[in-house]
């Protein structure tokens, strides 16, 4: 960790006011009633007592839970759209969490690559994100077992580890290393960061839930036809849409127009899978069976996500087992997907 | 307690009484229980019962087909006699393996008093009246009335009275109903333009998970009037003019159906206080018909029976 800085956490108010000149600021609070990324107020930096991470995955500063498209009106020429404005001020994230930073990623591949998403790319292309390594991770967090971890870097600009009274910062690309350089922090000493390793690694440990994913999507594929096996698996989950909604990663979401065909707005907000009108066309509908519903979602994280974009579409976050209300338990629908036979093989 | 309703659910199912289980086993998760829903005799030696089982399982017994024995705790007995009541479930296709209850321990409240997430409790156990935390080394003693769920502190039947079987004796309620309605009634002590602020926040974090209402076994409709589009009642973008007035609707649906299980408020990823709309709905219900839905499986569902005599030209 050569080149890495640090701050004291007593330190810590006035540099967020610094970087909050520049950017819009986001950091965790509980403000609202419920842990999210809210707009830093200038001095609340309680959150170092009590944040371990948020309910609201920071995914909502990029895609947010509505927003409007475009408006519209019509006159002699026709229907006149109106978009709102795209390019927003830079926004930073900070202390965002390993497994959310890694997810922002995840929403990259789809919203800047294959279909360039003007909203969702107006808010991301500038911002910086700071992530914050975790010292105590839930019971519930398996980000290990899906090639992440508690002071994993993917996705971030800068990285703190918490050593006490103090944060080693590290820069981990050339934005977040220029940011830092121009934020008058002082160097870490060998001492720091060598306590900033063990913090690391002390972590690390902590993540004790674990579950095996190789072979995943091809175990997935195997299984996907057996129609017993996924009844028996959905059969207590109750089609709510808070394991997706709340899902740093998941990203569907459904169009709305409000107002009359003379004047209104045109808006996105949030869309599950789990709910049978997901997929209700005029006909028919595919998935109107709950086990159908259940298996897209588990079968879109780790069978199809990972054929198009070679990666897992689950960072391990552990949300949807926090707040399930019948604790269905992703991991333990994992381990339990049938191994596959020897003549069946890894595809 | 436990045992008992392990043999007597394994026999059912090895006597072909019944095709299903519906009850609670171990969950993946501290102080947590998970519903397991099962045709498997062996998987009945992992039901439980005791201080966390939270869930009102009842509106599983509409999703499934066949003779189903379910384990229901005076609550949830309630709920099943209200799906009875409206042509839901059948009375005889079902087996109710009655829980005594003396309240279930709300895990937000226990967080709340030891300021500790529940990864970070080491143990909670219940004695009677008080329920010791341990946490870091250091056992703490609260009296049961501070760590139950709200909805608990008011029961008005903690062992049901629709039952087949009893698996064990007999309790009291805890008889808190202020301490349960605590926050409704600081809701109504509130100007209304505070009030109407006070919703407009808690409904400014709406998701529209829909968890409220997919918890709800009074909530049973097949298609949810949010979901019609044709008209459109309500968008599904979550404003909190829409989520407002989304509760408000279902609130109203279910008058009359409501027992009070609290399901609503506890599946709510996002804290907001629902059970004191439908506990005002509740009081309303009972305050206007004398009506309390589930405590009695003779009496005619509220709202959907119809008599010739009817007190209301309205519909006559």
């Amino acid at each position: 960790m050569a080149g890495s800085k640090k701050i004291k956490k007593q330190d810590l108010a006035q540099l967020l006011s610094q970087w909050s000149q520049e950017f819009s600021l986001f950091v965790p609070s509980r403000t609202s009633g419920l842990a999210e990324m809210t707009e830093y107020d200038g001095q609340d930096i309680s959150f170092l007592g009590w944040y371990r991470n948020t309910i609201i995955p920071p995914k909502a500063s990029f895609l947010p839970h509505m927003e409007e498209m475009f408006s519209f009106h019509r006159n002699k020429q026709g229907h006149q759209l109106e978009l709102p404005p795209l390019e927003e001020q830079k926004r930073l994230i900070f202390a965002i969490r390993p497994c959310d930073a890694r997810a922002l990623t995840i929403l990259d591949n789809v919203f800047e690559d294959t279909y360039p998403d003007p909203y969702y790319r107006g808010r991301r292309r500038r911002a910086i994100l700071v992530g914050l390594g975790c010292t105590n991770p839930y019971d519930s967090c398996f980000c290990t077992s899906v090639g992440s971890g508690p002071s994993e870097t993917t996705g971030v600009d800068i990285m703190l580890t918490d050593i006490g009274d103090e944060l080693v910062t590290r820069g981990t690309t050339k934005a977040g290393e220029e940011l830092i350089a121009g934020s008058g922090l002082v160097k870490a000493t060998k001492a720091d960061q060598k306590r900033a390793e063990q913090s690391q690694e002390a972590a690390r440990q902590k993540v004790t839930r674990k579950v095996d994913t190789r072979d995943m999507a091809s175990r997935l594929q195997a299984v996907f036809d057996d129609r017993d096996y996924w009844q028996q698996i959905a059969a207590k989950c109750l089609s709510c849409g808070i394991c997706t909604l709340l899902c740093p990663t998941c990203y569907c979401f459904d169009i709305n127009d409000e107002g009359s065909p003379e004047k209104g707005t045109r808006c996105r907000s949030l869309d599950s899978c789990a709910f049978p009108v997901y997929t209700k066309m005029p006909m028919e509908n595919p998935r109107d069976e709950k086990w159908r519903r259940v298996r897209n979602r588990l079968c879109h994280k780790y069978e199809f996500y990972p054929m198009l974009f070679d990666t897992i579409a689950c960072t391990g976050c552990g949300r949807c087992i926090r707040l399930c209300p019948v604790n269905w338990d992703i991991t333990q629908i994992l381990e339990g997907v049938p191994e596959l036979s020897q003549a069946e093989g890894p595809k | 307690m436990q045992q008992r309703l392990r043999r007597k659910a394994r026999s059912l199912l090895e006597q072909g009484q019944v095709d299903w289980i519906i009850g609670f086993e171990p969950g993946s998760l501290r102080f947590t229980t998970t519903p397991l829903i099962t045709k498997d005799k062996d998987d009945t030696d992992r039901l439980v019962v005791g201080s966390f089982i939270v869930n009102n399982l009842s509106n599983f017994l509409i999703e499934l087909s066949g003779r189903v024995a379910i384990v229901a705790k005076g609550c949830d007995s309630r709920s099943i006699v209200s799906l009875i009541q409206d042509n839901k479930v059948n009375r005889e296709d079902i087996v109710i393996l009655g829980v005594p209850c003396p309240g279930i321990i709300d895990l937000s409240k226990v967080e709340g008093l030891v300021a500790r997430d529940r990864d970070e409790i080491d143990d909670i156990a219940r004695q009677d009246g008080v329920v010791s935390v341990r946490v870091g080394g250091q056992q703490r003693e609260f009296p049961a009335g501070q760590v139950l769920f709200d909805n608990c502190l008011g029961c008005e039947l903690p062992t049901p009275k629709e039952y087949d079987i009893l698996l064990g004796e007999a309790t009291s309620p805890i008889g808190e109903p202020t301490a349960s309605q605590e926050t409704l009634a600081r809701l109504k002590d509130m100007p209304p333009d505070e009030r109407w602020r006070f919703w407009q926040q808690e409904f400014g974090r709406c998701i529209r998970c829909y968890a409220c209402r997919n918890v709800c076994p009074a909530c049973f409709c097949k298609r949810c009037f949010v979901e019609e589009s044709e008209p459109q009642w309500l968008l599904p973008m979550p404003r909190w003019q829409d989520n407002l007035i989304f509760q408000a609707i279902r609130n109203i649906h279910v008058a009359g159906r409501c027992t009070d299980c609290g399901e609503c408020e506890r599946a709510c990823p996002v804290n907001i206080p629902l059970r004191s709309l439908t506990r005002d709905m509740y009081d309303i219900v009972a305050d206007l018909f004398q009506f309390k839905s589930g405590m009695d499986i003779a009496a005619a569902p509220l709202l959907t029976a119809y008599e010739v005599e009817e007190a209301e030209d309205l519909i006559r």
